[in-house]
């Protein structure tokens, strides 16, 4: 018998200190969006070549986030792995906090956010963007009514839980494709890119979801068993291993094609090559699966916690580096020749984010932070005792 | 009034459905007119132009100062935020065998432009007469076309500017936030003129550009085109660009 649900309690100086903490981060995004609206994005680090930068970071995070987020939903609706049934509403709750912190961030960092209802208006069903609009509404209203099934409507939860878990798959992909159908740049346009969004939306959302469900559940000074959590770390290894395998794929395919020799070798050593290095294989994939792989640490909670926030960090990479290097490649408008002008032509783009894009991203994450806490202090999310069904016991240990 | 928990999350799905079919179900209708409507552009053309490369030299740039007077179009003396509707690039082959090249470029008003494609509102769109242009009141300032736009074509204003002393009224006014490029000065082709570019390049006795309507057989652009090599800037990613080179 797994235990009941309950709200936190929330009324330790820590619990407030915390929520203090997020309001203040929302508060610095509030006023970073609008300093930006009265000054233009001239005071971003942005210009015409990098035209999305570091606020678009955080949103596609989040967002990719989001969808990863709902995997111990996934797991124990549509796979029947009964122990992860009782975080199913922290999952699915989770995702509903992580989208509408992103989709805050992307729709303040537009160029014209008074204009933010037009894509509701006038639609263009070839724009990824339009899909994108239906894909996240979709999706949050999947999430709401799956949160409502587990609460209240049991018998409907296997068909939204099983719905929601197909809608999620295709958002990932809808987000990765945004630059998976771009054929113009160099570095995008790649039909790998969106199953990779996807792996890598498996990835850090099983992750955060592991650091958020320890960290609540040690504040709250709920039991936890550990084997729940290696139970995770186990799935994670799994992802991480997808993500490392479509990886070596996408190079080994585009180094294969002669007319990829320039991009390649500008993505492998030019100047983003640090946070591909770096940021995406050693802390999001090689770090963690040596931490989680070692004997000592794979098997302490702890030690999963530390390979989780790799993981977290290494999915930011991720997506920095797609639309950085992305962006920053220049135009190979007359192949064989060197060009130069007034526009920068055959310059690599330069980006250095500024404050205000930094604050106007955590805000996303203070956004987010905040419908999380403030949903477990007044919803039964979280389970009173994380436990392991009787008989159940780990497949695999490092 | 007080509502419990499984109210709040009922009302909370059912906004969120709303919010996700409402679009679908055009409860907000959309204007039936197109930006561009028929009346407004020059139907039955298809206009292009002509780039030859061997009359342009890298010390003349009349198209482009004709066309920042022409579109009231500004320089803020910030290299990566400048707004180009139309530079010159200085071409330098890497074998080192052919001579430097200078050239203009500018918006290639693509028969499959992709920043018509990706353009979630349709701010983006093809006039009928095959100009690509943006409607400012309706473009969101998302960049996705900035990013779609193999050549560098478009750019984001960065800045809040306000009109010159000398403005040009027959241009749209300047809206920070939003996506601008070249029009092929439609406004001068609704009043039977040639774009403000095509004008100063044959008045400084360059003729280097040629414009016309590739719907008309018999037009010179027409016949060049058919008679003369010439390429365009990309032409493998198939987006049939209209604007066309000789000399590279």
């Amino acid at each position: 018998m797994l235990s009941e649900f309950s709200a936190i309690e929330g009324r330790s100086a820590g619990f407030w200190k915390l929520l203090a903490g997020l309001v203040v981060l929302v508060l610095m995004g509030a006023g970073s969006f609008v300093y930006v609206e009265i000054h233009g994005h001239a005071v971003t680090g942005m210009n015409n070549q990098i035209v999305w930068g570091l606020p678009h970071v955080f949103a596609i995070s989040l967002l990719i986030m989001a969808s990863g987020a709902l995997n111990m939903g996934s797991m124990s609706t549509v796979f029947a792995v009964k122990q992860f049934e009782q975080f199913g509403r922290f999952s699915a709750f989770l995702s509903i906090a992580l989208l509408i912190g992103g989709l805050t961030v992307l729709m303040l960092d537009l160029g014209r956010p008074d204009n933010m209802l037009l894509p509701m208006i006038h639609m263009n069903f070839r724009s990824m963007f339009t899909w994108n609009v239906f894909l996240y509404t979709g999706f949050m209203t999947l999430c709401l009514l799956y949160l409502w099934t587990m609460f209240e409507y049991k018998q409907y939860k296997k068909l939204i839980g099983t719905a929601a878990f197909g809608w999620r798959l295709v958002l990932t992909t809808g987000t990765g494709s945004i630059f998976g159908v771009i054929q113009g740049r160099e570095v995008f346009g790649s039909a790998i890119t969106a199953p990779t969004f996807v792996a890598i939306s498996l990835t850090s959302g099983t992750a955060l979801g592991i650091l958020l469900l320890v960290y609540t559940f040690r504040f709250t000074r709920r039991e936890l068993d550990d084997r729940l959590i290696f139970g995770m770390r186990n799935a994670l290894i799994f992802f991480l291993l997808l993500v490392a395998y479509l990886l070596v794929v996408e190079k080994f395919t585009r180094l294969y094609d002669p007319a990829s020799y320039d991009v390649e070798s500008w993505i492998l050593t030019g100047p983003w090559a640090w946070l591909y290095w770096l940021g995406v294989w050693g802390i999001g994939v090689l770090i963690p699966l040596t931490l989680m792989f070692n004997r000592n640490i794979g098997n302490s909670v702890n030690g999963v916690l530390m390979a989780s926030a790799y993981v977290v960090i290494g999915a930011f990479c991720f997506v920095a580096h797609t639309l950085l290097a992305g962006q920053s490649y220049p135009f190979d408008l007359f192949p064989g020749y060197t060009i130069s002008s007034a526009f920068l032509d055959g310059d690599a783009g330069r980006y250095a984010p500024t404050l205000n894009e930094l604050l106007l991203g955590l805000g996303g994450v203070g956004i987010s932070g905040l419908i999380y806490v403030l949903g477990i202090r007044f919803f039964r999310m979280l389970p009173e005792k994380g436990q392991v069904p009787k008989g159940w016991e780990l497949p695999w240990s490092p | 009034m007080t509502m419990d928990r499984r109210s709040v999350l009922g009302l909370g799905g059912a906004i969120a459905a709303g919010v996700a079919l409402a679009p679908g179900l055009r409860l907000i209708a959309a204007p039936e007119t197109s930006p561009g409507s028929v009346a407004a552009s020059t139907p039955g053309k298809r206009w292009a132009m002509l780039i030859d490369t061997s009359r342009c030299s890298s010390d003349c740039s009349a198209c482009v100062s004709a066309c920042r007077t022409e579109n009231n179009v500004p320089l803020f003396g910030d290299p990566e935020r400048d707004i180009h509707w139309i530079r010159k690039v200085e071409l330098r082959d890497q074998s080192q065998r052919k001579a430097p090249v200078s050239l203009p470029v500018l918006c290639n008003h693509c028969e499959q432009p992709p920043c018509v494609h990706v353009c979630p509102t349709e701010a983006s769109f093809i006039r009928h007469d095959g100009l690509v242009l943006i409607d400012k009141h309706r473009c969101i300032g998302c960049r996705y076309c900035i990013i779609a736009c193999p050549y560098k074509a478009r750019s984001l204003v960065f800045y809040k500017t306000k009109p010159p002393k000398d403005t040009n009224p027959n241009v749209p006014i300047r809206a920070a936030g939003v996506v601008e490029k070249c029009t092929f000065c439609a406004h001068r082709l609704d009043e039977g003129k040639l774009p403000a570019c095509v004008e100063a390049c044959a008045k400084a006795d360059k003729g280097a550009m040629l414009f016309g309507d590739l719907n008309d057989p018999k037009s010179e652009i027409s016949q060049r085109l058919l008679k003369e090599k010439s390429q365009t800037i990309r032409p493998d990613l198939g987006l049939k660009p209209h604007v066309h080179y000789q000399g590279i």
